[in-house]
C-alpha cells in the first residue's frame, strides 16, 4: 500500500504540462465514404474549396488560381478527371477513398500540402465530393472503379533487389529515371505531362519526395496504376506480381536511409581533423568514410530577381582539415550537366559556400543572403566550365569576385549520372585577411549554401539556398580529457577500497 | 514495524527507481533533462528517508551492501565472482562519467531573439485604409488572396500555419498566423510594418541578419501590402490587436 501511494504522490509531483497534453483525438485517415453526396454536402464542400482550395485549383477547379504559375508541379486541373495517386486499374478513375487520402496527406515535394491538421474528416469528405463535379467522368461512369490487388510480398533482399535492376533495364524504366536513379535518364529533359508542362522523373533515391509516399505497398500500386497525366505509364501488362515487388524492391534498395525519410537536419557542420595529405578527387574512397551533412536547399523568393521553382533541393556536405588547409565536398543532385548559352537561357551550373568574412563575436553577422552593406560575405564558388572563384558580397547586388592574386582555392569537381561532386580546397589562413575569411579551431563560424541549376535558368540571384548554419572545426582535444577520467578512477579506486577495509576493520572489533 | 519477507528491500529500492525513471521518461513531449534529474534526485531522497525511517529496514536495505564491500567468505564462488566484477566496475563507471563531462560537447551558443520588438514610432497607430471601404472588401480581399498566394504561399503555407513547402529552409521559421503569438496579438499598423521592412528592417535583438521574411515595400505597392494584411486576418478569423 505504501508503495502504492508514494508512487502516486511521484505522479502527482509531475507538473500538469506533461500530462493531459495529447490534444482531442484526431480523425484518423479510414472513415466510410458517405453515401450519395446530399445537395447540402455540395454546397459545403464548395464553400471549403473556395476557401481554402481555389487559390491554387482555381474557382472552376481548371488549376489556375493565382499561385498556379508559381508552382511546379502546377495545381491540378480537375476537369479531366485525372490523378495521380491512385490504387485503381490503370486509366480508371480513383476511388472516393484514395481522393480523401490525398486531400489527407498531401503530395510530399509538390505544393500540395497535407489537410487533415486543418479540416475535420466531413469536411475533407464534402471536398471530395464537389471536387467529382469538377469531372464529367464521374457521373458517367457506370461501374466503381476496380481496385488493383496487392499479391504476397517479396522481401526485400539482395536477389530481390538485383532482379529488381535487370528488369529496370530490361522495361526501359532508366531511359525517364536514369541508370542510378536520379532522375536523369535520356528523355528526362523533353518530357511533359498531360497539360503540356515539363515533368520530372522522380529521384528515386529521393523517396521523401514521392508524391504518393514510400511505403512498399504505395510503390507497388503506383507501378500498377501508372501515374495519371503523367508521362509514368501503368506497367500492370509488363510485370505480374512477383517482378513489381522485385523493382519495389531494387529502388528501396537505392535509399541511403532505409526508412526513406528525409536526412535529419543537423545545425552544425563539423570538420575533423586529418594527418597528412586530403584526397583532391571527390571520387576517392576517403570521402566515403568522413560524416556527411545534409542540407536541404529552398528557392530564392526574397529579392529580385527571384526563382519560385529551384531545381537542386538539398546538398550533402563534408568537411576535413590538416595543419594547412581546409577540405569541404559537395555532392548534389541535378539531372543536367548544363552549359551556359545565351540563346537557350542557360547557364552553367553552380554550387557555393558562405562565410561571414569576420567571424562575429556575438551574435551580429552578415545578412544570410550574400551580406549588407554593413558586413561583407566570403563566398567560395565552384562553377562546372568556370571552376573554383572567391568572390566578396555586401549584398546580392553587390558580389565581386577577388583580384586574381588572392583566388588562393583550389576544386575538383565531376558530374556523373545526374550528380556533382565536388572537392574544395582553401588554406586555413591566407595574407588577404581583408576579404578572407580566416579559420580558427573551436569557433562556431556562420555558413550557408548555395545551388544553381543553368538549365533552369538559374544565374545570380536566381538560386536555391539555405540560411545561415553553423560551422566548426573540432580542435585536437585537450590533454586533460584523458588525465581527468584516470584520475577519478584512481581516487574512486583508492576510496573504495579504504571502505572495504573499514568495514573488514569493523567486523574483526 | 513488520518488514515482510519476500522481495529484499534493495530490489523494491531499485524498482521505484527504474519504474519513476520509465515513467518520467513516457511522458509527451519529453521532459528536459534537467526537470528529469530533478525528479529522479527527488525519488531517491524520497526512497532514502522512506528507508531510514526505522533501524530495522535501514539494517534489511544495508546489509546487502555492507556484505557486498565487506565481502562474505561463506558464499559461493559465482558470488564471489560478482563481487570482484561489480568492484571493479564501480570506479570505471565513474571514470567514464567524468570523460563524457570533460569532454568538449561542441554545442552552438543559444540564439535569442527578440520576436516582437518595439516598432518605430512613425508606423505606430496607422489604420488599414482598405476598412474603410467595406463596400469594396471583395474586392479587397481578392486583391489580398492574389498577392498572398503569389508571394507568401512558399513560406508561410496555404493553411497560413508557417509550413509553405520552402520554410524547412529557414531558421527562425516563417510566422504561423494561425498561432494566438503572431498577427493575433499585433495590431494591423504593426503587421504593416513587419510586411514592408521585412527581416531587414528588425532592429539588432531580433537577428535581422538570420530572418528570411523580405522586405516587401519595394516589390508591392501600398495598396497591396494592406490588402494582404486585411487578407490575412479575414483568413485566419483573428481580430487585429486595437488601442484599448
Ligand atoms: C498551394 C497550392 C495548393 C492548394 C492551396 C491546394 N492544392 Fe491541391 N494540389 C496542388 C498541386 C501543386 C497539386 C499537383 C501535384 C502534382 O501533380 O504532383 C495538387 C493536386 C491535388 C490533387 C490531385 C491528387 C492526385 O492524386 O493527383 C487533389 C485531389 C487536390 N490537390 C486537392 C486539393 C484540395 C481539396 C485542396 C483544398 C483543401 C487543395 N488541393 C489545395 C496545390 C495546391
Ligand atoms: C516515360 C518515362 C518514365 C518511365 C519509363 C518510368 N517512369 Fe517512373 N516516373 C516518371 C515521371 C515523370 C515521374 C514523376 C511523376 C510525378 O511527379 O507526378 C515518375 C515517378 C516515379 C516514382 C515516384 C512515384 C511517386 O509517388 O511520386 C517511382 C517510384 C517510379 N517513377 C518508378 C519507376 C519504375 C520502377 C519504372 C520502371 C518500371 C518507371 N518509373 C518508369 C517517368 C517515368
Ligand atoms: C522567404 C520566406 C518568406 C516569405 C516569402 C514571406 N515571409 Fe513573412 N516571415 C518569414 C519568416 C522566416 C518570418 C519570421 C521571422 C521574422 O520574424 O522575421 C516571417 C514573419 C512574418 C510576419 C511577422 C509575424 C510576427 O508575429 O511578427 C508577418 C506579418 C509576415 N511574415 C507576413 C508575410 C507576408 C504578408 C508575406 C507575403 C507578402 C510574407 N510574409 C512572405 C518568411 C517569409
Amino acid at each position: 500500500m505504501r508503495w502504492a501511494c508514494l508512487i502516486l504522490l511521484m505522479i502527482l509531483l509531475t507538473p500538469s504540462t506533461g500530462w493531459g497534453q495529447e490534444k482531442g483525438a484526431s480523425p484518423g485517415g479510414a472513415g466510410a465514404p458517405p453515401a450519395a453526396p446530399s445537395p447540402q454536402d455540395l454546397q459545403a464542400g464548395k464553400r471549403i474549396y473556395q476557401k481554402w482550395c481555389m487559390n491554387c485549383h482555381g474557382a472552376q477547379g481548371d488549376g489556375a488560381g493565382p499561385a498556379a504559375d508559381f508552382l511546379r508541379p502546377r495545381p491540378r486541373d480537375f476537369r479531366q478527371g485525372l490523378f495521380k495517386i491512385r490504387t485503381t486499374q490503370s486509366g480508371q478513375l480513383p476511388s472516393d477513398q484514395d481522393l480523401f487520402n490525398v486531400i489527407t496527406k498531401g503530395m510530399p515535394g509538390t505544393g500540395m500540402p497535407g489537410w487533415e491538421k486543418v479540416l475535420t474528416e466531413a469536411e475533407r469528405w464534402q471536398l471530395v465530393s464537389y471536387l467529382k463535379t469538377f469531372s464529367r467522368r464521374f457521373a458517367r461512369a457506370s461501374a466503381p472503379p476496380e481496385p488493383i490487388r496487392i499479391g504476397t510480398q517479396l522481401p526485400l533482399s539482395a536477389d530481390s533487389a538485383a532482379e529488381g535492376k535487370r528488369l529496370f533495364r530490361e522495361i526501359e524504366c532508366f531511359k525517364c529515371h536514369g541508370d542510378e536513379g536520379r532522375g536523369d535518364g535520356p528523355s528526362a529533359p523533353e518530357l511533359t505531362d498531360d497539360w503540356g508542362a515539363p515533368i520530372r522523373p522522380a529521384n528515386l533515391r529521393k523517396p521523401w519526395t514521392f508524391r504518393g509516399g514510400h511505403t512498399p505497398e504505395a510503390l507497388y500500386l503506383r507501378l500498377q496504376s501508372g501515374i495519371a497525366g503523367s508521362p509514368m505509364p501503368s506497367f500492370a501488362d509488363s510485370l505480374d506480381n512477383e517482378k513489381t515487388w522485385h523493382l519495389v524492391n531494387y529502388v528501396m534498395s537505392l535509399w541511403q536511409d532505409s526508412s526513406g525519410n528525409n536526412p535529419p537536419l543537423q545545425v552544425v557542420l563539423k570538420a575533423r581533423r586529418v594527418e597528412g595529405e586530403i584526397p583532391a578527387q571527390p571520387g576517392e574512397a576517403f570521402w566515403q568514410d568522413q560524416e556527411p551533412f545534409y542540407y536541404p536547399l529552398v528557392g530564392q523568393v526574397i529579392r529580385e530577381p527571384r526563382l519560385f521553382v529551384p531545381s537542386v533541393d538539398g546538398v550533402q556536405v563534408q568537411a576535413v582539415y590538416n595543419d594547412r588547409e581546409l577540405a569541404l565536398r559537395l555532392v548534389w543532385d541535378d539531372p543536367t550537366n548544363s552549359k551556359a548559352d545565351a540563346e537557350q537561357g542557360t547557364f552553367e551550373d553552380a554550387a557555393a559556400i558562405e562565410f561571414p568574412v569576420q567571424v562575429p563575436p556575438g551574435a551580429k553577422r552578415p545578412f544570410f543572403l550574400m551580406g549588407d552593406a554593413e558586413l561583407a560575405v566570403q563566398l567560395l564558388r565552384w562553377g562546372s566550365s568556370s571552376g573554383m572563384t572567391e568572390l566578396n558580397g555586401n549584398g546580392l547586388d553587390k558580389l565581386q569576385p577577388q583580384s586574381e592574386s588572392s583566388q588562393e582555392s583550389t576544386a575538383v569537381g565531376e558530374f556523373q549520372n545526374g550528380q556533382y561532386q565536388v572537392v574544395m580546397k582553401r588554406p586555413l589562413r591566407t595574407v588577404n585577411t581583408a576579404q578572407d575569411i580566416q579559420f580558427e579551431t573551436g569557433r562556431f563560424i556562420p555558413v550557408a549554401f548555395f545551388a544553381w541549376d543553368g538549365s533552369n535558368g538559374e544565374t545570380g540571384g536566381k538560386m536555391a539556398l539555405t540560411s545561415w548554419f553553423y560551422f566548426f572545426i573540432e580542435p585536437a582535444l585537450p590533454k586533460v580529457t584523458y588525465v581527468y577520467p584516470a584520475l577519478a578512477v584512481v581516487i574512486a579506486g583508492g576510496l573504495q577500497w579504504w571502505v572495504v577495509r573499514r568495514l573488514r576493520q569493523t567486523k574483526m572489533d | 514495524m513488520n518488514t515482510r519477507r519476500g522481495i529484499p528491500l534493495l530490489v523494491k529500492f531499485v524498482a521505484v527507481l527504474v519504474g519513476v525513471y520509465v515513467g518520467v521518461r513516457l511522458v509527451r513531449p519529453p521532459l528536459p533533462s534537467s526537470l528529469v534529474m530533478m525528479y529522479m534526485t527527488l525519488t531517491v531522497c524520497g526512497v532514502l528517508v522512506y528507508v531510514s525511517i526505522y533501524a530495522e529496514t535501514w539494517q534489511e536495505f544495508s546489509a546487502p551492501l555492507v556484505e557486498l564491500f565487506r565481502g562474505s567468505p561463506e558464499r559461493g564462488g559465482l558470488w564471489q565472482g560478482g563481487r570482484q566484477v561489480v568492484l571493479g566496475l564501480i570506479p570505471l563507471l565513474l571514470g567514464f562519467g567524468v570523460y563524457q563531462k570533460v569532454t568538449p560537447s561542441f554545442t552552438p551558443p543559444a540564439e535569442q531573439r527578440v520576436v516582437h520588438p518595439a516598432p518605430p514610432f512613425e508606423v505606430m497607430g496607422l489604420t488599414n485604409p482598405l476598412q474603410q471601404r467595406p463596400d469594396r472588401l471583395q474586392e479587397h480581399l481578392e486583391l489580398g488572396a492574389r498577392v498572398y498566394f503569389q508571394n507568401c504561399v512558399y513560406c508561410h503555407g496555404d493553411r497560413f500555419d508557417g509550413e509553405g513547402h520552402f520554410a524547412h529552409g529557414f531558421n527562425p521559421p516563417p510566422a504561423n498566423f494561425v498561432d494566438a503569438g503572431t498577427i493575433a496579438q499585433l495590431q494591423e499598423s504593426y503587421v504593416f510594418w513587419r510586411v514592408s521592412t521585412g527581416g531587414p528592417g528588425l532592429p539588432a535583438e531580433s537577428t535581422p541578419w538570420n530572418s528570411a521574411m523580405p522586405k516587401w515595400d519595394t516589390m508591392l505597392n501600398e495598396e497591396e501590402r494592406w490588402a494582404v494584411v486585411l487578407y490575412l486576418y479575414h483568413q485566419t478569423g483573428w481580430k487585429p490587436r486595437t488601442w484599448e
